[in-house]
């Protein structure tokens, strides 16, 4: 038997026909224009680069392995696709895709998570993932299956359009905006009306890189983060001279997570809800008029406000704000903000029903939320690591339609809300949730683990966050109901690389990826942050503390618990406590339980979690370096990761000056290690270090990260050319990020000329990576 | 009806003894030198009543699949094919029974997976080509009754159609002696 077209497949085709007059027509065009470019592809009139925006412009992602390899544990192996087409440069047409279904605010009726239960299980692998933006996501699923996706869901009103790609990416909200006792107002019609007015607007076609907006009710809950994004809008009221209570936005841009976190700057304190979105208009028009937009990692807004400074940003933006023309959408939709306002589908009940169930009452303390509006309750739907069944999400759909008015939302905690359960049914919920295995307690507690896909599905993945995250779900699960509160109600946040995606900045215990060298062995690491905050919006970040082994990272999270238990004064907080106690003597109180025990010990701390290889890379090609001249250079990068941390020290007593110079000072440790693969005679000399690294690993690119570039690199260059000038504490901040950052990319330099850079790409991209999915 | 994207799955008859980590490790091992196109495993055994775990093929996903609650191989063909529905239907079956009798010869479980080769369940994963519905099952029966016929001899087997509209299209396959998978895989082959 022979195989068939997907494109053109009868099923495809059905949908086609079926769905046509269901189809909103501009988003119908989409899809028809899609698929012809599918089509086009498919004959050879696409060039590869153009199509890969165009396909991540409609949410279809690239996924782990799809540039045609994958390392077995020995070595990397061809993945016989059958075509040998593209879909994007060095990304093989057959290979396994991400869809990611744009879900504004997070919203979600029932037929919709029906309908995409039902995509789940046709096209991907039966599982619907919530993402860290109120996203779901779809895995595994063949790029010519997605016309007759994208059909279905614009059939419910989804579209997946700008859901990927350089363009203003999903628009979130604080998933009980509308029934929290302290919001200013509901912002769901705002940030509905921001996703409309800007999907497929002809001013936000030519960005540089995402743009992603998210709106809060207040300034001091976490769930809208906006300090972590592009641009945030915060509800505010203010009376005016006659009495009358006006609605308006705080307005900030150029916050991001990412590899070095910006805080987002105040551009007003008030805009009025009539200029929101001729503002945010004027914003994309300069952003994408100034932004960068050759190289990548220098392309998001917060590069361009930071550069610019606020106040020079802000009267580029007002100035374009007054030559705009009038648009009458501008300000059309608050008549429709009515429409936002839910209604419940049971009467409010009277006080939460009495049981004898204790676990129902501890679930109660976790999960449920009760509103602004007496008598109901918003219960969270944990979902571990934001992965639910298709089953599951049909049953939740059936207990959708039983108890509530289509009023289910997704959160950035990868969860799901039912908002509008009346107090009377909140038992019956409970079980029928129970008899699903969705009535798991503990929202937004330390088991409510966010992670990235990680090494799992992600392509630049370093290490197993889901693998990590779900070790430390099931151990802290078991104590989670014997925990004292304080512990209980940290977070913890994993990402599988320093892309952030899982949000470990903004969280108490945070981890990122990174590989590390240990006696001659790759070991897969995570880099821990501590302090995090995710209240006051995401309002400050934590700071990375030091690289633990990934199988020895449960250990230390115990340790850390109990040393924040018996450590912390009454009343504590946890970023308080890591401040008052000191990363230095955090680092060390854990010291017994991070060490790595050596390959002949104990094997296991060379596997990731959630891999079955072991990372055997010892005396793997030696490539350029010898072994004696290695040494040196580690011995140099050891001393930068002690520099480094004596810098963080500094920074967080204060000293910023210092703490500046130690940055610096490590960078040019691990840059001259480097150099001594060489020339084990490289002097101290900063200029001399400089010329000479630059020499042989920038102008040859060798210390270029394969995915980031010469990114890192230039950290140091301008660390170097900007060395002695004084930095205040956001400015010195960055700078101790990007010291970091350019340790851990000289770390990755390191093993990747350790191993043999001659095998080529492939060879170095898995000399990078930990685990069996490198 | 041309019928495409045949699932079937085999029920474990030891069900409380399967371990979700080994089948990982085993479905891991597979991937360098099977003949087939595999790309990775993915392990969901954290959710429940779907994938437990994945082996992610191009043309074939096999899983330890929980959907229904019950543990069993599911073998999902994912790319349409030419042919008859017959040798379509028979093709999907005889990949499944190989792929449990596969693993249950696999040195690499500690809990050796055991199948119980009489209770199978056909599904056609697409909506569009199989609705749900007894004009469907119309349609399907005469052909999956020949290739089960084959399998099982003519009054060998009982089918039921599980006719739930939200669900894809599915039948229970019941055999009424005890084959083995040997048995069935020797008479489809
Ligand atoms: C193929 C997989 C992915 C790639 C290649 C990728 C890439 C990146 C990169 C490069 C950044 C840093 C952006 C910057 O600061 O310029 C980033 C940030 C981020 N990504 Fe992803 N990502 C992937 C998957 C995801 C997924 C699955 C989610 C949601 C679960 C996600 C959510 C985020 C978030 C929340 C951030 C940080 C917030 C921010 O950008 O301000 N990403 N991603
Ligand atoms: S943080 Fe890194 S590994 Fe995780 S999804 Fe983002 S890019 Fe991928």
């Amino acid at each position: 038997m022979k195989d068939l077209d997907l494109v053109s497949s009868h099923a495809a085709a059905h949908w086609k026909t079926a769905l046509s007059d269901r189809l909103d027509p501009k988003w119908r065009e989409d899809i028809d224009k899609f698929e012809l470019d599918i089509l086009l592809k498919k004959k050879g009139k696409v060039e590869d680069r153009v199509f890969a925006e165009t396909r991540l412009r409609m949410g279809a992602y690239g996924q782990r392995y799809d540039n045609g390899h994958r390392h077995d544990g020995n070595e990397s192996r061809v993945i016989p696709f059958p075509t040998d087409l593209n879909k994007g440069p060095e990304t093989k047409w057959d290979a396994p895709g991400m869809e990611r279904i744009k879900l504004p605010w997070g919203g979600m009726s029932a037929e919709q998570l029906e309908v995409m239960a039902q995509l789940a299980e046709e096209y991907s692998d039966g599982i619907l993932h919530v993402t860290t933006r109120q996203d779901i996501q779809l895995h595994y699923i063949h790029i010519e299956n997605c016309p007759s996706m994208f059909r279905r869901l614009a059939a419910v009103n989804i579209t997946t359009r700008e859901a990927c790609g350089n363009s203003v990416r999903n628009v979130t909200a604080c998933p009980i905006a509308g029934v929290c006792r302290e919001e200013a107002f509901d912002v769901t019609g705002y940030a509905n009306a921001v996703f409309k007015y800007l999907l497929g607007h002809p001013d936000v076609q030519d960005f540089g890189r995402k743009f992603k907006i998210a709106l809060s009710g207040c300034k001091h809950n976490p769930c809208g983060l906006t300090n972590i994004h592009d641009l945030g809008l915060t509800a505010v009221v203010r009376t005016q001279a006659d009495g009358t209570v006006k609605r308006g936005f705080e307005y900030v841009v150029g916050g991001g997570l990412g590899a070095v976190t910006y805080d987002a700057k105040l551009f007003s304190d008030y805009v009025p809800e009539e200029e929101v979105l001729a503002l945010t208009q004027a914003t994309c028009r300069v952003y994408a008029r100034l932004g960068e937009k050759k190289k990548r990692h220098r392309a998001r807004i917060k590069f361009l406000v930071a550069d610019m400074g606020i106040d020079k940003f802000r009267e580029e933006v007002l100035a374009e704000r007054a030559k705009l023309p009038n648009d009458p959408r501008w300000t059309e939709f608050l008549a429709t903000l009515p429409k936002f306002e839910e209604k419940p589908l049971r009467p409010a009940g009277k006080g939460i029903p009495k049981t004898n169930d204790a676990a129902f009452d501890f679930w109660c303390l976790t999960n449920v939320y009760p509103q602004k509006q007496d008598g109901f309750l918003t219960v969270t739907v944990t979902l571990p690591m934001g992965d639910i069944t298709c089953n599951q999400a049909r049953a939740l759909v059936d207990i959708s339609r039983k108890y509530l008015k289509d009023t289910m939302r997704t959160t950035v905690e990868q969860n799901i809300v039912l908002r509008w359960v009346s107090e009377a049914d909140l038992y019956n919920v409970y079980n029928d949730l129970k008899a699903i295995d969705l009535a798991q307690p503990g929202a937004a507690s330390i088991v409510d683990i966010t992670a990235c896909p990680g090494t799992d599905t992600c392509k630049l993945g370093v290490s197993s966050s889901r693998g990590l995250a779900a070790e430390l779900r099931t151990r802290l699960a078991t104590k989670f109901v014997q925990m004292d509160e304080a512990v209980r109600n940290l977070r913890i946040k994993v990402s599988g690389c320093f892309n952030s995606c899982g949000q470990q900045h903004i969280a108490d215990i945070g981890f990122f990826g990174i590989s590390r060298n240990v006696a001659g062995y790759i070991v897969p690491h995570f880099q821990m942050v501590l302090g995090g905050e995710f209240i006051n919006n995401g309002g400050r970040y934590g700071l990375a503390t030091g690289g633990i082994a990934s199988k020895a990272i449960p250990g230390v999270v115990d340790k850390l618990l109990d040393l924040y238990m018996t450590g912390k004064t009454k009343g504590e907080g946890f970023r308080h406590w890591v401040e008052r106690t000191g990363k230095a003597a955090i680092m060390q109180a854990v010291a017994d339980v991070a060490a790595v025990p050596a390959y002949d010990k104990d094997k296991s701390y060379y596997t990731d979690w959630g891999s079955v290889r072991e990372y055997n890379v010892k005396d793997k090609g030696m490539g350029e370096c010898a072994g004696e001249v290695v040494s040196l250079t580690e011995f140099g990068l050891k001393a930068a990761d002690r520099e480094v941390f004596e810098a963080q020290i500094k920074f967080d007593a204060g000293d910023w000056k210092s703490a500046s110079k130690l940055a610096y000072q490590a960078m040019l440790f691990a840059a001259q290690g480097l150099v001594k693969m060489y020339n084990i005679d490289i002097s101290d000399d900063a200029d001399k270090v400089m010329a000479e690294w630059k020499e042989r690993f920038y102008d040859t690119q060798k210390f270029f990260d394969p995915f980031a570039g010469p990114r890192f690199a230039q950290f140091y260059i301008h660390a170097h050319d900007e060395r002695g000038a004084e930095l205040d504490k956001e400015k010195a901040s960055r700078l101790l990020q990007e010291s970091m950052l350019f340790i851990e990319a000289a770390h990755s330099c390191n093993l990747r000329l350790s191993m043999g850079a001659e095998k080529g790409k492939e060879g170095i991209l898995a000399a990078t990576k930990s685990g069996s999915k490198a | 009806m041309d019928l495409q994207y045949l699932n079937w799955k085999v029920y474990l008859d030891n069900p409380a003894e399967a371990e979700p980590d080994e089948w990982f490790k085993v479905w891991n091992d597979w991937i360098p030198d099977a003949p087939e196109i595999f790309i990775d495993v993915a392990d969901y055994k954290h959710v429940q009543d779907g994938p437990v775990i994945l082996l992610v093929g191009h043309y074939v996903n096999y899983s330890l699949d929980a959907g229904g609650r019950e543990l069993g191989l599911l073998y999902d063909y994912k790319h349409p094919l030419e042919g008859s529905n017959e040798d379509k239907i028979k093709s999907g079956l005889l990949g499944t029974l190989r792929v449990a009798k596969r693993l249950e010869d696999e040195a690499g479980f500690k809990h050796k997976p055991k199948f119980n080769a009489g209770s199978l369940r056909f599904i056609v994963n697409s909506r569009a080509i199989a609705p749900n519905s007894a004009e469907t099952l119309e349609a399907v029966k005469p052909e999956l009754a020949k290739v089960l016929s084959k399998a099982f001899g003519a009054d060998g087997f009982t089918l039921e159609h599980l006719s739930d509209p939200r669900q894809r299209f599915t039948v229970q396959v019941t055999a009424k002696g005890n084959p083995s998978l040997a048995d069935l895989i020797q008479r489809l082959a």
